[in-house]
């Protein structure tokens, strides 16, 4: 299997070159349900970025509650895996970001098994420097753990940022989902 | 219930006075519209082509035009760079205008936008000596947008964008910059930013306060202030202490619209993350607590700055409200709660931040040093030199820019403008700065002793609404 690492080196505009480094100002570890509160307020927010991008993605307005048992349920889920990045320094303690995934079976094809990323959102201020990247490592390895041979990502697909972010860290466009109004 | 006023319908909780400086300022603006509609069905138009060559008799025509000017095609074929010597277009911009935020008015399309561009087009070129042809352009998209500017741009020595709204213009300007070889100009974002620092930096110093240590609130996150916004940041304005406030608040780096921004205004984020509020939450009451100033260049709502609002701040603090035609508040009313220094965006009061006095005299050395692009180092060039004249002329809190009467500025910008893009090594046409200047001045003065020609030997039509002084004699 070949990857297309490298191919794709996506030029991101970064706002604040000063501060570029390979520093992560942030503390990865696994989610627990105390976390739920400061969770949910941060899936929210991915899901109206999402809003954005098409009509198809409409909030619920019950969204909030789905957000907090989807999460009470996923952390204690054994095939799935929820994370939460904490702050740094005066931030310790603030829970600045969450990453949301979970292993699916591939019943047709090999490798069996395919580590998802259902969600993932940090707070604008702890993107870039690296963050993003040392994200995926830690997901990647979590997942790999759990069996899976494959890490995709869920998300809509006039998300160009998203499309950037992934492809320099080498993920290319699978299968693709296309949908209208019934 | 506050009474509401009869003519405007406009609630309002002012004193007698303050309605009486309203008022008039608004009748003014309503006799001046009167009056621009009469003078437009008049004259059909504000600016046409005249020639700039002699035409003794129509033999010349062989010279000007074929065959002898095929010899010029195939020395501009040969070389095309020198279409900017062997053709006007050195001297030659576009006005171009999708009309999608024409003044105050909105979203009014092409044709609408057209009176002001051959304004502006009137302005470039008496003020600036630059022909400057109106452009207003019918445009579905963005993308449609900035193709129409690349293919029309081999006749242009450079582009001014006029009346574009938000966040587009901002695209626009960045994909048309990069694209073509020639400057390329918002003068929406940068003449107006350009002005404002230039009032800015004399105001500070008239207050005894600095760049790097002041607080300072920018009221209205479009084109212009998100331009001023970045200025004050090259200047070593400490991002911690800039806020932005638009109609949802403080703009922070945690603010409910925040991704969408990253989406749909990747400009306005960038400052949300950059300055996250200067470290403030809430709205224009908590951004100006103490702050030192208050830059307003918002969405024209009048009363949208209280005088608590003023007393909130720092003491003597500095008030800019641009808002156009009614400023955000009326200077009287920001003087009376304390402001210091107080500009506006109107003429009938003292300190006009006016893009007029920016955008001539920044084409006009952006030209002559034949440059490739305008990069931000010479918008504060061109902001400083103007700063630098009101300041030379006599600072006081009413005269922190140069009025619109005090023309002998304007030849030094240009050169301040030339000499900056000679310095950055984007300038075609290298020369001194005192060459630059007397380029400058030669060119700048020619376009008034063209008009006052014209008009005294009557080839310009007098004002059909004005006794014309020869008709008194009689």
């Amino acid at each position: 299997m070949t990857t297309p690492k490298g191919k794709t080196e996506a030029e991101r505009p970064n706002p604040n070159p000063t501060t570029a480094g390979p520093s992560v100002p942030i503390h990865l570890r696994p989610a627990r349900a105390s976390d739920i509160a400061q969770l949910v307020p941060l899936i929210l927010r991915l899901k109206r970025l999402n809003e954005e991008f098409d009509p198809l993605l409409k909030v619920r307005p019950d969204a909030e509650e789905r957000a907090s048992e989807i999460l009470k349920r996923d952390i204690s889920d054994p095939e799935a895996l929820v994370l939460a990045a904490e702050g740094v320094g005066t931030d310790k303690d603030k829970v600045v970001g969450v990453v949301r995934a979970r292993v699916r079976e591939r019943p047709f094809y090999s490798p069996e098994k395919e580590g998802v990323i259902l969600d993932i959102y940090l707070l604008p201020l702890y993107r870039r420097r690296g963050v993003g990247e040392y994200l995926l490592q830690e997901l990647s390895a979590a997942l790999k753990a759990k069996g899976a041979g494959v890490l995709t990502a869920e998300f809509p697909v006039q998300n160009e940022i998203a499309i950037r972010f992934y492809t320099k860290q080498g993920f290319r466009p699978i299968t693709t989902l296309h949908g209208r109004t019934m | 219930m506050p009474p509401s006023n009869p003519e405007t319908g406009r609630k309002s909780r002012k004193g007698a006075s303050e309605e009486v400086i309203e008022r008039t300022a608004t009748e003014r603006t309503d006799a001046l519209g009167a009056r621009s509609l009469r003078l437009a069905e008049y004259y059909h138009g504000k600016i046409e082509t005249v020639p700039r060559v002699p035409v003794r008799s129509l033999a010349d025509f062989s010279l000007w035009y074929t065959p002898g000017i095929a010899e010029v095609s195939r020395a501009i074929a040969t070389d095309p760079d020198r279409s900017f010597d062997l053709t006007g277009r050195g001297n030659t911009i576009a006005i171009v205008t999708d009309g999608s935020r024409v003044l105050g008015l909105g979203n009014i399309g092409p044709r609408a936008a057209l009176p002001v561009m051959e304004g502006k087009a009137l302005l470039f070129k008496y003020l600036g000596g630059v022909d400057a042809i109106p452009l207003p352009i019918s445009v579905e998209s963005d993308t449609a947008f900035i193709e129409t500017v690349e293919r029309i741009a081999p006749a242009f020595g450079g582009i001014n964008l006029e009346d574009i709204a938000s966040p587009k213009c901002f695209r626009i300007l960045e994909e048309l910059q990069k694209r073509l070889p020639i400057p390329v100009w918002h003068d929406d974002q940068l003449g107006t930013a350009a002005a404002t620092i230039a009032g800015f930096l004399n105001a500070v110093e008239l207050t005894g306060r600095n760049v790097r240590s002041m607080r300072t609130v920018l009221l209205g996150a479009g084109a212009a202030n998100i331009a001023t916004a970045r200025l004050l940041l090259a200047l070593g304005h400490d991002p911690h202490r800039l806020t932005l406030v638009d109609h949802k608040g403080i703009l922070d780096a945690e603010r409910r619209d925040v991704d969408e921004l990253m989406v749909r205004n990747r400009w306005k984020y960038r400052l949300a993350l950059q300055t996250d509020g200067g470290d403030r939450r809430g709205g224009l009451v908590e951004a100006v607590e103490g702050a030192d100033a208050l830059l307003a260049a918002s969405t024209p709502t009048p009363d949208t700055v209280k005088p608590e609002h003023i007393r909130a701040m720092a003491s003597g603090p500095i008030v800019f409200a641009l808002a156009n035609p009614d400023p955000e508040i009326w200077p009287d009313i920001a003087k009376a709660a304390g402001a210091a220094v107080v500009a506006t965006g109107r003429s009938d009061f003292p300190n006009q931040v006016n893009n007029s006095l920016i955008f001539p005299a920044v084409f006009r050395g952006i030209l002559d040093a034949r440059a490739r692009s305008i990069p931000d180092g010479v918008v504060l060039a061109a902001a400083k030199e103007l700063a630098r004249h009101a300041h030379d002329a006599g600072l006081t809190v009413d005269h922190i820019l140069p009025t619109m009467e005090e023309t002998e500025f304007s030849p030094h910008v240009a050169a301040a403008v030339a000499e900056e893009a000679v310095r950055l090594g984007i300038a075609g046409r290298p020369r001194t700065r005192a060459e630059f200047y007397r380029i400058a001045l030669e060119v700048m003065q020619r376009p008034p002793r063209l008009a006052r020609e014209l008009a005294r030997s009557g080839v310009t039509l007098p004002m059909p609404d004005e006794k014309s002084p020869r008709r008194k004699k009689r």
